[in-house]
Order: structure tokens, then C-alpha cells, then sequence
């Protein structure tokens, strides 16, 4: 292995990943609320894509222990979840757990070589120690794991019954920690001041990270505490997931209200020989910190709390004596403290007293070089350093019982500052958990409104309890699908240019925060007198988006568009011309299949509109002929280029009567006018793309709208407006598209692209390839829905205005809210009247 | 009996002397009445009421329990809204006799005008002679009964109600069908003929809805929306939104709904700055305590003004588009702030009545859940146009949401997809509504402000007919207002920018030297206080929020409103989704919004230098980008000093995020 000496800093603040300063995205509640800021959003949706390695990528990002968490997180995120408020929050552990599970305990990620010369000792390999050492190796450096006991996880390892996280789960987190990073040297039943001593660790280490734990039970401080009788949570808890399943007496009590209680006690009513467990509490339920999901777990498994208890003596081998309690005025931890109700002492009968009642530190060693106080490793939360600047701290063992989630944090925060430190880095930004996104589409499942909770089946005791059989097992492949689904992405960008996803999340600050914070309202309107960037910059190209239509109110009598009628009728050319139903005519599908153009043709003749294009389309289409050669006697119209035709100096028509127009281009379109008039054609169809019947280059991008604008002027500059007709043709969306175009001076509109996307064509190669799985009939009823809906939005348009007939629409009826499209068009600014 | 001259008396003097005849329980002689408008409007208590001679428009209009006797004959809207009571005309009677009435039984002697009926929910149109095109037109229940011949297109898209000819039928209208009666109820009718000394030979064809066009032929596949990035924007021309658009167009073959305002970018109001850097100072609750923020709403004409804490209402809104407990939220929220709760267009609610204490109650086209007791329990009343989603369209109200508690309120059928009609049946122009408008005033015996709500489109013109059609208000709403169901086209595509329509409204009423008198409410895309004190600074005299008081109160912006399911129990009518809305815990979320809102609207006010936020103006803004400067008038920043002083610059005033 190649050492480099490496210089780039890895402690500024660029560096962190992270993804805040992107305006489309907050990081959402969930993601907050967890303290490694773990992206849950995004693998929950990448779940729902069934892209498990991408949504495990998501999760490991900020999570080593992924398959642990996925069973015993405290999972602060689901209380903070906003849909926990409606029909229960995401089931975002679990959802982690289906991954997890689903690829296996094989699913490994690509080693990280050591790079760099430095290296750090850890001592303790639990989730705080290990998350230290992960950072670390994954920065390139080579760590030491210093392991007091003959396994790596730490409490994950032997504070956790087995029912509920199997040592197999710890092993494939483990073993994926490993694989991952081989800068991790392991060394078991290496206990600090035993086994190996802080001096030899420092001098063999530029840095030193306590991460120690807290495994020693504090007592319950009453009288008559002694052992047997009396075993503390934690070396109960201790000895059952080293391999023992010692037989208890018939009543075990314990002692305490936190997880510890609740793993004790879960895991004593599975002992042989017990039949009857309690819990004694001081508090009462709300108060109650451990987990509402195990304490249910373990009411569920018949086990009996006992609330506003406290014990007050034990009475060897007989019971323990109590009192009861109420809660009195909120203590410094600002909880209500629990005050002893004279005259309440009672005994509770029992044969065994587990006190589950917290948790310390102990360490001769640490205790020597005077970096203890208070049973912890004094800590500096701010750098994560001790007393001695080379050796850091983390994790219970500096600032006492606390989750995984958090240990993690403590892990990473540590190992930032310690890089920092080995880098010479004496001033580093201030560490704060870093948010990403990875941006995943937000998943299109028409359930996802009405999909309840899915809930991970329980289990509970099992067939043979003392064999400790998992309590849940995860969701199916549909389960985690439908429960994905419900993610209401509070992260994602909004499908609102106006309501986004930041001024969303001000709206909801600005409703939870007390109004007299006012450091807080000063910074929510901060947020809010910032300005977005304009989206109308030079590069802003003229569509028909910018257009708008000016409703009937009270100076233009209002109708009634969902009722009353609206003509839609219209004609190519003076009396003799082509007519149409409706103002749309169909281009592009003169190298279509042939079962796609059949289709089409029968609903254009079902609608009475028309098709352009070199051949016929169908028997019963009324057709347009884009003449290359010869005019054909068949064709209802005929339409030649209009370079070609002003080079031979007319158009030569197939028969007399046959209507005839001009193809059309943005650079021809003047004279084309003029031509068209000198030979008293009946239509000019203009074409910004110069493409058609193609439609690769419509396909291409926005089409040149002015062209109609000068179309218009040149007629009117000549005043002969009435003279010669108008159709258009490019980038044609909408039936409101062909309205704004109608307004603008045409008279009929050429679907182009539109008709073949709802006939499912895909179109990301340039031009269409048609792949969709449709049948005759559905080509049929999509390609006349097309036409109906756009026929259907251009009358809602025309009757908004307060018009019954779509050819009544005139610019007068629109307003223009850009510049760029003021000028393209003519039509004046909405406000200003301005005309551009 | 006591006689009232109507060639002694003034309309509204007389209607007052008929309410305390009938607190008396005295009847009622109208002598002398020369077909004057607005006779007996607003009868809440049992009275008889003679006519002596002919009425003019709306005779017996929004009145609940009244009888009337018209002598000669009625103009039009005869017995406009009545509750219950009846109207019995000896001669003819106009167009749109018995529009909207909830239970009345009305009886014309002689001919009817045309659109007899219309949008009426319950009760009985009996007409002796013909009744003129459309009959029936739009009705969604109640009988009528028409002895003589039915003109062109019998029962035009009624929904609901049965109708009954006698003679012949030129037409029938859309979606409607002739179907058997029964025996007993030819004898029903017969009984109420004779009620009325009617009498009739022949048989009667009757109509009903055919149940064709009540709910949209398929559904349109659900999806959530994609991101406005990928949407909008001309770079990516077919985008996966328009590619999806298309396909669904191809699937239901019309378009699409959803819910919310336009999505596109728009000029609006984050495109203009203040000329100060307001964010510079925090100011203390106490600094901020002299700074006015009162504002009084419609005073215009000596009606009991609107008194709000601030230039702030909660938006038009209806109880349907949003469930009940929504409603109560937002009335709660309205009281602990100060300012003034909109029942929208579904009817009000008892609970929102209580809980607000002012209350706006909007009169729509389909008159749904109008009634002239909640018209005097209101503290404003509101004539709806058009709104900012989708102007020029009526409201519309998936089958989903309308349930049978909603059908009730409105008036109308279960289960259909209500497409509420565009136009107000008696407003057909400018000077209908001039007498509409006495017509409201006569039934809140002159002490309620009235409002008008329009949609921008031609505001220049718009607003000076509103101005001289006698509103004591208007509440102008932009492209970017939302709503829970519209079409997408509309959406985007009709009504002009907020920033556009203040801008018109203020030049408008300039054109016109209207003073200040009506007052100007501006709503569509109201955020925060920083857009409530921009929008005043254009010239408004208040602002209205609907979306931000939504999201406030936990909506997630989805734009699903449309589909019923709302998973926050906020726009939906199914109670198993509405339980999932904490009324109080949302109330008070909506109360600390607008509390927050009241600091911000305050400090900047403060910093802007001013002790009263109705005396921010032009001067204290600038555009930030060419549209807005073309749009308003402002200067452009760089052009404007303020970006060249040493302690302010471009940054400073153009913040930008990130």
C-alpha cells in the first residue's frame, strides 16, 4: 500500500456533503429530527422505486449501523414525521430494516485504501467508536479499535436481546463496516488499563477517541441491595446475550422506566421458570422515557407496569417495599419530580429485583490520569476533547446513556474534529450534521393519499420464548412499496413555482413558532424578504406560457363555459376552401406504422379536421398535400414550400378549385406574404421549426412564435388582413396553446408531436419511436381524445373571454406577463398595458 | 291592514315599516306600487303582503315565511331565494322567476319569462299560462308546474327536481328526459292547483334529469404533481409534465383538474424590493406597539365597516372544497387574530358563525347555501364574479366531496360532479347589478358592507363598473389565487398576474378620480407580511390569504385537493380523513401564523420609517426585474439611488437565497 502525505482539508465547511444551499429542497422534518441526518426521504422513495442499492447508499451515507437501526432505532424520525399526525407516520425503521434485508448480509461496498500517514486509536467499538473509526478510515487514515470484550457493537452487541436484534443483523453491519473500511484494525479483549494503556495508545497514535461506554448498573440506592436478590439491567442484560438462559424465580420486578426496563423485562418473561413480571415505574406514562413501541411490545407480551412507584427498601428474598408517588413541580432536567405519598408503603411480593435505573462509567485507568468526573469522561461538547488535547471522547461513556442514533452522532462528530486536529486544523467550522438529498423523483403511486400504515407483523413471545425468536419480521416487497408510498416528501420541491417547497416551510415556521421569539420571527423574515432570481432573464426564450387570457367579468358579459356552446368551425381559404369541425389539422406521421396512421385517420374524419402530410393519411381523413413534385387531384388542399414556389413564380394546383398555401419559415415569412397575395393563394402555413411534415425539429425545442406577429403585421401593414388565412404549426401542447395562436391571427393550428406522445411514442431519441402497447381500438379512442380535449380546452378558452366562437378570439383578449413575449407577439403587459 | 303609499314612501322606508308590521303581526297593503323594485325583500317573520298593482324586479325576494299577493304583475326574479312562504302573481311574470327559491311554492297566473326556475333547490313554480325558453334552466330541485306550453329546451341541464307541461314542449334541453307519472302525483298537483283556485284538464309530460352529463364520464388517473422546475421553463420544451399532460388527455380525452393557482412563474411580488433594508433592525413588541395597523373594510356607504387588527382577511374559502372542521379552524383562527373569516361559496356553517366574530358570506351563481337569514347574520356580504383560479368558470366540486351533509347546505343532489354555473342568474350585465346590489341592501336593511370578488382580467374596466355599481369593496384576485379544483388550462393560462391586477385597479380608479372610498382587497400568492405591506404599498387597502392560511394550518401543498382524500384532512369531505385534522391544534398554528405576520407587517412598516402601514407607498418599493418595473412603474434598482447609497447596494435590497 502506497502512504501519501496528504494536504486537502476535509474540515471546512465546503467539504461537508451537503445539500441546503439548493432552493429546491428542505431537509424535511424527518430528516431533521434524526441526528445524523439520515436523507429518509429519498431512500424511502428509492424504495418505492424498488432501487434498493440506492436506497441502502442513502442510508449508509450517515448510517454504518443501516441493518441494527433498522431494528432498534429509537427512530426519532417517525414521531416528527408529519403524516404522524394524520394516519401514523412512514414506518421509516422499518422501511430501513426491508433494505437491509432485502440485499442480504453478502451486500458489500468497495474498500477504502488507507492514504494518509497519521493514525488514531479508538478505544471502544460500539456504534460511537465504530462510527469514529468508519469516518476515519473512510478519510483515509488507519485506526486502531481497541475492544475490551471479545466481540465489536458494544451495547448493540450485549445490552440488546437477541428477539429483538439478532447477532446477525450485527454482523452484517459489522462485516459491511470491515469490508468497507480495511484501515480498521481490530484488536479484541484489548481492555484500556489492562490490556493496553492510554500512554502506549498516544504514543503509538497521533489521536486518541475514548468511546468507552457506560456498562457498569448504578444501584437503586435503597436499603438492602445486594445480589443475588438484586442484579442490576445492564450485567443482566449482559450475561443473557453472552449465552446464558439462567432460570429465574416465578415474580421478577424490574426497576426503571427507560429501554434498558424494557429489554430486561421482555427478556426476564422469557427466562425458564418465571411467570410474572412488573415494571416499577416512579412516573407515570406520559413521563415514561422508553420507547412507546417497546413498551407496548413488552404490555403486549403480558407484562405489568406499575406507575407512580418507587421502591424504597429491599426485603431480601421476599419483595420489595414501595411507596407510591405524584408528580410534583418540573426538577433542573425539567421533568416533573416524582414526591413520595406519605402512609403509601406497601410490599411488593417478588423473587428477584432487576433495577434498570441508569447506567455509568468505570475506569481505573482514565480515573488515574484525572480524565474522569462524575463516573464520565469529562467531555468539551464543542471540539469533543478531553483534558489531554490528543485524546478525544464520545459516546455514553462522555455524556451518558443515550440511543444509538445519538452515539452515531457523537461518532461522526468526534471524528470530524479529530481529523481537523490531524490535519493541523486548529480553528475548524463548527460541526452540525450535514443534510443531503439525493434528489429522487417523488413517487407517482395513486394510493399514496389513501394507503394506511403498514404494520410489520408481531410476533411477540413466539413458540418457544426462551429461545428468544425475533418479535417482528419487515415487509414484503408490497408491503415496503405501499408503505413508501405514503411519504408525503416534505423535502421535494413543490409542483408550485409560487408556493415552493422553502416558502411552504417558512409558512409552517412562521405557525409554530411562539410570537415572541424574536430571534427566531427576525430570521423567518430574513428568509422571506429574500428575493428568488428572476425567471425571466435574457436567456428566457418567447413560448405561449406568457400569454394570458383575460376573463369576462363585469365589462364583458360573462357565459357559461361548462354549458353553453362554443363554435368551432373553421375554413381554409374564401368560399371555396377546405372546411374543418375543428381548428386543428394533424402533421408527422407520414413515416408512422401503418396501424398508427389508420387509427389517426379515422379519428380525424370522426372530428372533421385534417391531415398534412406528403401521402394520405386514411380513406375517410380529409388531406392536406405537402407537395414535393406534383399537386395531387385527391387532396382536399395542397400546400407547396414557399422558397420553391416564389423561385417558379406560382403554385401550380391539381384542379382548379383546389385550395392552395404556402409552407412557411421564419426567414421567408414576409415575402411569402407578399407572394401568397400576388397570387391569391388561400392559406400560409407557418412553421417556425422548418421541419414540417417532420417532426424531429419540433421535437427540438421552442418554436419561434413571432412569426405569427409577423405574419400579421405584414398583412396589415399591407391591409389585407382578410386575404389570406393562417395556420400554424410547432410546438403545439395544448388545446389553451392553439386558443393563444387562434388570438393571435390563425385560423387553425397542426398537432404535431402531441398526437404521437398520446399514442404513447417515445420521444427522448429526437423523433417518435412508437413502443407503446396499444391496441386498434385504444389508438382509435386516445388519438379522438386528443383531438376532443384540445377542441374541448380551446372552447373553454374562447367562452372564458366571454366568446361562443373559437375564431372570435383576437390578441385584444390576452395579456402578455413577459417582456420577450410582448415583443414576439404584440400583445401588450398585463398591468402596464405596455405594448413592446 | 296597514296601507303603505308607495308614491308616499321610499322603497327602503317602506320595506322597513312591512318588517315591523309583520313583528307586529300586522298584514300589509302596497298601494300605489308603479312597479318598483325590491318590494318586501328581506321578510323574515309570517306576514301577508298585498300588492296592489304591479312589482318590479325581485317582489318578495330573500325572504323566509312571508306571503305575498302581487295584483297585477311581477318583474323579474319574482320571489328571488325565498325560503319559505309564497308569492302568487295574478298577471305575467318576468325572466327568472322563482330563481334559486329553497321551498316556496310561487304561483304565476298568467305567463312566465324565461329561465324560470333557475338554479332553484326545493318547492313549488306553478305558472297558469307559458313559460318562455329554458325553464327549469340549471334547477337542482323543487317541482314546477307550467299548465300552458314550455318554450325552447325544457329543464337545460338541471340536475335535479322534476318539471311538469301541460302543453306543448317546443324543445327539451340537454340531459333531460320525459318520463311516466304516477297517480298520485297528478293527484298532488291537482290539490295544489286547487289551493290556488287553478284548475286543469289535460295530461302533463313530465321531465327529469337524464343523468348524462352529472359526473365526468371517466376519472382522471391520479398523480402527484412533478416538481415546477420541470413543468415550467422553455428549455426543457417537452417536458415529462407535458408529456404526461398529453397522455392523460389521450386517457379521459379532456382536461385536466387540480388544485391550487397557477404553477408557472409569474412576475409577482418577490420580483420588487423595499428601498430599505428592512431586516436590518429586530424590533421589541413595544417599539412596534404605536404602529397602526387597524384597518376598517366597506364604510363606504354608511354600512357597519369590517374592523380588522390589521390589513390582513382569511380568503374566500368554501365549506366543500374544504371540510367543516377546516371551516372552524379557520373562523377560530380569524377571532384570536383579529380579522375576518370568508364562508366561500358552500353556505355557512352554525359553527364558523360562532367561532368567527366577522364573517364574510359569499352570494354565488348557483346560489348554493344562500339564504337571507345567514344574510343577516353576516358582517359583509360578497357578490362573487369570478376568482383568480379560474375566472370566467364557475366553482367546481368533485363527486367525492359532495356528500350528503354538503348536498344538504348547498341545496343541490348528492354525488354529482358540481360544475357551479359561471353566471349569476339576475346578473346579466353592469345594470342588473346595480339593482341586485339595492336588492342585498334592502335585505340587510342597508347595514351590511358590500363586497364584490372578481378574478383580474380587464381590471382596468372592471373595477370602475364595480366602483359604479355602488360596492362598498372589492376583493381582487390575481392568476396566482388557488382553488381546490380547477382545469389546469385555466389555471395557468386565464386571468393576469396580482401584480398586474393592483396595478390596473389603482390606475383604473384614478381614470375615474374615485377617491379612496371603495376599498381594495388584494389576494392571490399572499404569503407573509413582507407581500401584505408590498401589496399596500401598490395601492391596496388590505390583503386576503387563503393558501399560506392553509398551509399554515398543515396543508402540504400536494395540489391533490381535487381528489377528495386529502391525507391531512383538510380538503376532503370524507370523516375519516377529516379526523386527521386537530382543529385547535391547527387553530392555533393559523393564530401564530397570523401573529407572525402581524410582527412582520409591523416591523418593516417600522423600518420603512412609517408609524401607520396604510402609509407605505410606492416610494418605499422597487422592481427588481424588468417585468415587474414594466408591470407597476417602479424604478428599476439599479436605476433607483437607493442601490448606489454606501450603506444599502444591490445585495442588500435584492436579497437572494442561498
Amino acid at each position: 500500500m502506497t502512504v501519501i502525505k496528504t494536504e486537502f482539508s476535509i474540515t471546512a465547511r465546503a467539504d461537508l456533503q451537503d445539500d441546503t444551499g439548493d432552493i429546491h429542497y428542505v431537509p424535511a422534518p424527518c430528516q431533521v429530527a434524526c441526528p445524523i441526518g439520515t436523507d429518509a426521504p429519498s431512500y424511502i422513495a428509492y424504495v418505492w422505486e424498488g432501487r434498493n442499492e440506492e436506497a441502502l447508499e442513502a442510508i449508509n451515507a450517515t448510517n454504518p449501523f443501516s441493518a441494527i437501526c433498522g431494528r432498534v432505532c429509537d427512530a426519532p424520525c417517525e414521531p416528527a414525521c408529519r403524516r404522524a399526525d394524520s394516519d401514523g407516520p412512514i414506518a421509516i425503521r422499518n422501511l430501513k430494516r426491508y433494505v437491509l434485508e432485502t440485499l442480504g448480509p453478502g451486500y458489500a461496498l468497495p474498500p477504502v485504501a488507507v492514504i494518509r500517514e497519521k493514525t488514531a486509536a479508538i478505544v471502544g467499538a460500539g456504534p460511537a467508536g465504530m462510527t469514529a473509526a468508519h469516518d476515519l478510515a473512510e478519510a483515509g487514515y488507519e485506526v486502531h479499535l481497541h475492544e475490551a470484550s471479545d466481540r465489536l457493537g458494544g451495547m448493540m452487541f450485549w445490552g440488546i436481546p437477541r428477539f429483538r436484534l439478532p447477532q446477525a443483523a450485527v454482523q452484517q453491519d459489522i462485516d459491511r463496516i470491515i469490508g468497507h473500511c480495511p484501515g480498521i484494525r481490530v484488536h479484541l479483549n484489548s481492555a484500556l488499563g489492562e490490556q493496553v494503556s492510554l500512554d502506549e495508545l498516544k504514543q503509538k497514535h497521533d489521536a486518541v477517541l475514548l468511546a468507552i461506554g457506560a456498562f457498569a448498573g448504578k444501584p437503586m440506592g435503597v436499603p438492602g441491595e445486594v445480589a443475588p436478590f438484586v442484579e442490576d439491567g445492564v450485567s443482566f442484560l449482559h450475561r443473557v446475550n453472552a449465552g446464558e438462559k439462567p432460570t429465574l424465580p416465578e415474580t421478577v420486578l424490574v426497576i426503571g422506566g427507560g429501554d434498558v426496563a424494557m429489554d430486561a423485562c421482555r427478556v426476564a418473561r422469557r427466562l425458564p421458570g418465571v411467570s410474572k413480571v412488573r415494571v416499577i415505574y416512579r412516573r407515570d406514562y406520559e413521563a415514561m422515557p422508553a420507547r412507546r413501541e417497546e413498551l407496548q411490545g413488552a404490555i403486549d407480551e403480558g407484562i405489568e407496569i406499575v406507575y407512580n412507584t418507587q421502591p424504597v427498601e429491599v426485603i431480601e428474598g421476599r419483595a420489595l417495599r414501595c411507596v407510591r408517588t405524584e408528580l410534583g413541580e418540573p426538577g433542573e432536567d425539567g421533568r416533573r419530580q416524582p414526591i413520595n405519598v406519605e402512609g403509601s408503603e406497601h410490599d411488593i411480593e417478588c423473587g428477584m429485583v432487576i433495577a434498570a435505573v441508569g447506567q455509568k462509567t468505570e475506569c481505573c485507568e482514565l480515573d488515574a490520569a484525572g480524565l474522569m468526573e462524575w463516573e464520565r469522561v469529562k467531555t468539551d461538547l464543542d471540539g469533543m476533547t478531553t483534558a489531554d488535547p490528543r485524546v478525544f471522547a464520545a459516546g455514553d461513556g462522555a455524556f451518558g446513556g443515550s440511543t444509538i442514533v445519538d452515539a452515531m452522532y457523537q461518532g461522526h462528530r468526534a471524528a470530524y474534529y479529530m481529523k481537523a486536529f490531524l490535519e493541523g486544523n486548529d480553528a475548524p467550522l463548527p460541526y452540525r450534521t450535514p443534510y443531503r438529498t439525493r434528489r429522487v423523483p417523488v413517487c407517482n403511486d395513486p394510493d399514496w393519499e389513501i394507503n394506511p400504515r403498514v404494520h410489520q407483523r408481531f410476533h411477540g413471545l413466539g413458540q418457544v420464548p426462551v429461545e428468544f425468536p425475533e418479535i417482528e419480521s419487515t415487509y414484503t416487497a408490497t408491503e415496503a412499496r405501499a408503505e413508501a408510498a405514503r411519504c408525503f416528501r416534505c423535502d421535494a420541491e413543490t409542483g408550485s413555482a409560487d408556493y415552493t417547497v422553502g416558502s411552504r416551510e417558512s409558512i409552517f415556521a412562521m405557525a409554530r413558532i411562539n410570537p415572541d421569539d424574536l430571534d427566531k420571527q427576525s430570521s423567518i423574515l430574513e428568509k422571506r424578504l429574500e428575493n428568488r432570481d428572476n425567471p425571466f432573464t435574457e436567456e428566457h426564450v418567447a413560448t405561449l406560457d406568457d400569454l394570458v387570457f383575460l376573463p369576462a367579468n363585469l365589462s364583458r358579459l360573462v357565459i357559461d363555459p361548462y354549458r353553453e356552446g362554443c363554435a368551432t368551425a373553421t375554413r381554409f381559404g374564401a368560399i371555396q376552401g377546405l372546411r374543418l369541425d375543428i381548428p386543428f389539422t394533424v402533421t408527422g406521421l407520414d413515416e408512422a406504422p401503418a396501424e398508427i396512421r389508420e387509427s389517426v385517420a379515422k379519428s380525424i374524419a370522426v372530428h372533421g379536421a385534417a391531415y398534412i402530410g406528403a401521402a394520405p393519411l386514411g380513406a375517410d381523413a380529409k388531406w392536406i398535400q405537402v407537395v414535393s413534385s406534383d399537386a395531387d387531384p385527391a387532396a382536399d388542399a395542397i400546400v407547396v414550400n414557399a422558397d420553391q414556389a416564389i423561385a417558379a413564380g406560382k403554385v401550380s394546383r391539381a384542379k382548379a378549385e383546389q385550395p392552395a398555401g404556402l409552407l412557411v419559415n421564419s426567414a421567408n415569412v414576409v415575402a411569402a406574404v407578399d407572394f401568397s397575395l400576388a397570387q391569391s393563394l388561400d392559406f400560409l402555413l407557418l412553421d417556425p421549426t422548418n421541419g414540417l411534415p417532420g417532426l424531429a425539429s419540433e421535437l427540438a425545442g421552442a418554436p419561434d412564435i413571432s412569426i405569427v406577429h409577423r405574419a400579421v403585421a405584414r398583412l396589415r401593414e399591407l391591409n389585407r388582413e382578410e386575404e389570406v388565412d393562417l395556420v400554424y404549426f410547432g410546438g403545439l401542447r395544448t388545446g389553451t396553446d392553439a386558443a393563444k395562436l387562434l388570438a393571435l391571427g390563425t385560423i387553425a393550428v397542426t398537432v404535431g408531436a402531441a398526437m404521437v406522445l398520446a399514442l404513447g411514442a417515445d420521444i427522448s431519441g429526437g423523433s417518435p419511436v412508437f413502443n407503446a402497447n396499444l391496441d386498434a381500438a385504444e389508438r382509435e379512442e386516445r388519438s379522438s381524445n386528443l383531438l376532443q380535449a384540445f377542441t374541448a380546452e380551446a372552447s373553454m378558452m374562447a367562452r372564458c373571454t366571454g366568446k361562443t366562437n373559437v375564431q372570435n378570439l383576437e390578441p385584444e383578449d390576452m395579456r402578455a406577463i413577459t417582456l420577450v413575449v410582448s415583443r414576439a407577439t404584440g400583445v401588450p403587459m398585463a398591468g402596464s398595458l405596455h405594448q413592446h | 291592514m296597514v296601507k303603505i303609499d308607495l308614491s308616499q314612501t321610499d322603497i327602503t322606508e317602506a320595506n322597513a315599516k312591512i318588517r315591523d308590521c309583520g313583528r307586529d303581526g300586522q298584514d300589509v297593503e302596497i298601494v300605489n306600487p308603479d312597479a318598483r323594485h325590491n318590494i318586501g325583500v328581506g321578510l323574515i317573520e309570517p306576514i301577508n303582503v298585498k300588492v296592489s298593482g304591479s312589482a318590479g324586479y325581485f317582489c318578495g325576494g330573500l325572504s323566509d315565511s312571508a306571503h305575498y299577493e302581487i295584483e297585477h304583475n311581477a318583474g323579474w326574479a319574482v320571489g328571488d331565494n325565498i325560503y319559505s312562504g309564497s308569492v302568487v302573481v295574478g298577471g305575467n311574470a318576468g325572466a327568472i322567476a322563482g330563481v334559486a327559491i329553497r321551498g316556496a311554492e310561487i304561483v304565476v297566473h298568467g305567463n312566465m319569462g324565461s329561465r324560470a326556475g333557475q338554479v332553484m333547490k326545493a318547492g313549488t313554480l306553478c305558472c297558469g299560462g307559458n313559460a318562455a325558453f329554458m325553464a327549469g334552466y340549471m334547477m337542482y330541485g323543487g317541482r314546477i308546474i307550467i299548465l300552458g306550453d314550455g318554450a325552447a329546451r325544457v329543464g337545460q341541464d338541471m340536475s335535479a327536481g322534476e318539471i311538469f307541461v301541460g302543453g306543448n314542449i317546443e324543445s327539451l334541453g340537454n340531459d333531460t328526459m320525459i318520463v311516466d307519472m304516477d297517480a298520485a302525483e297528478r293527484d298532488e298537483i291537482m290539490a295544489f292547483l286547487d289551493r290556488y283556485g287553478m284548475s286543469f284538464k289535460g295530461d302533463f309530460t313530465k321531465i327529469v334529469n337524464a343523468g348524462k352529463k352529472l359526473r365526468y364520464a371517466n376519472s382522471e388517473p391520479r398523480s402527484r404533481p412533478q416538481p415546477f422546475f420541470v413543468s415550467s421553463g422553455s428549455s426543457n420544451y417537452w417536458n415529462p409534465k407535458v408529456q404526461e399532460d398529453i397522455w392523460i388527455k389521450g386517457e379521459v380525452g379532456r382536461y385536466r383538474i387540480r388544485g391550487y393557482g397557477a404553477s408557472k412563474p409569474i412576475p409577482h411580488l418577490n420580483d420588487i424590493a423595499f428601498v430599505k433594508d428592512v431586516a436590518a433592525q429586530q424590533y421589541k413588541p413595544e417599539e412596534l406597539q404605536d404602529v397602526n395597523l387597524k384597518t376598517t373594510i366597506g364604510g363606504r356607504y354608511g354600512a357597519k365597516p369590517l374592523s380588522l387588527s390589521m390589513p390582513v382577511m382569511i380568503a374566500p374559502m368554501s365549506f366543500g372544497a374544504l371540510s367543516r372542521s377546516v371551516k372552524i379552524a379557520l373562523a377560530r383562527a380569524s377571532r384570536l387574530s383579529g380579522i375576518s373569516e370568508n364562508t366561500g361559496e358552500g353556505g355557512m356553517l352554525d359553527e364558523q358563525r360562532e367561532e368567527a366574530d366577522q364573517l364574510i358570506f359569499q352570494c354565488l351563481s348557483g346560489r348554493l347555501g344562500w339564504n337571507v337569514k345567514d344574510m343577516q347574520r353576516a358582517d359583509a356580504i360578497e357578490v362573487y364574479i369570478s376568482q383568480g383560479a379560474k375566472p370566467g368558470l364557475g366553482g367546481q366540486l368533485m363527486a367525492k366531496k359532495v356528500t350528503p351533509e354538503l348536498a344538504a347546505i348547498r341545496g343541490i343532489p348528492q354525488g354529482i360532479d358540481l360544475r357551479s354555473p359561471s353566471r349569476h342568474p339576475d346578473v346579466l350585465g353592469a345594470d342588473d347589478l346595480v339593482i341586485k346590489v339595492e336588492e342585498f341592501r334592502e335585505a340587510t336593511m342597508h347595514k351590511v358592507p358590500l363586497g364584490i370578488k372578481m378574478g383580474a382580467g380587464r381590471v382596468n374596466d372592471d373595477i370602475k363598473i364595480a366602483y359604479k355599481d355602488g360596492f362598498d369593496f372589492v376583493e381582487l384576485d390575481g392568476l396566482q389565487g388557488s382553488t381546490g379544483a380547477a382545469s389546469t388550462e385555466v389555471l395557468e393560462n386565464v386571468g393576469i398576474p396580482t401584480i398586474s391586477a393592483v396595478q390596473e385597479a389603482v390606475d383604473g380608479l384614478k381614470e375615474i378620480n374615485a377617491g379612496d372610498d371603495m376599498d381594495l382587497v388584494m389576494m392571490g400568492g399572499i404569503k407573509d407580511g413582507v407581500d401584505v405591506v408590498k401589496m399596500l404599498a401598490l395601492g391596496a387597502d388590505c390583503t386576503s390569504v387563503g393558501t399560506a392560511a392553509i398551509i399554515a394550518g398543515g396543508c402540504i401543498a400536494c395540489m391533490q385537493c381535487h381528489v377528495g382524500t386529502c391525507p391531512v384532512g383538510i380538503a376532503t369531505q370524507d370523516k375519516e380523513h377529516e379526523a386527521r385534522y386537530d382543529i385547535e391544534l391547527q387553530s392555533q398554528n393559523m393564530h401564530r401564523y397570523f401573529e407572525s405576520l402581524r410582527w412582520q407587517i409591523a416591523s418593516i412598516t417600522r423600518a420603512l420609517g412609517h408609524d401607520d402601514v396604510h402609509k407605505v407607498s410606492r416610494d418605499d418599493l422597487v422592481a427588481l426585474t424588468p417585468e415587474a418595473a414594466d408591470i407597476t412603474g417602479l424604478p428599476l434598482l439599479a436605476e433607483h439611488p437607493a442601490a448606489h447609497a454606501p450603506e444599502l447596494g444591490l445585495e442588500v435590497l435584492d436579497r437572494k437565497a442561498g
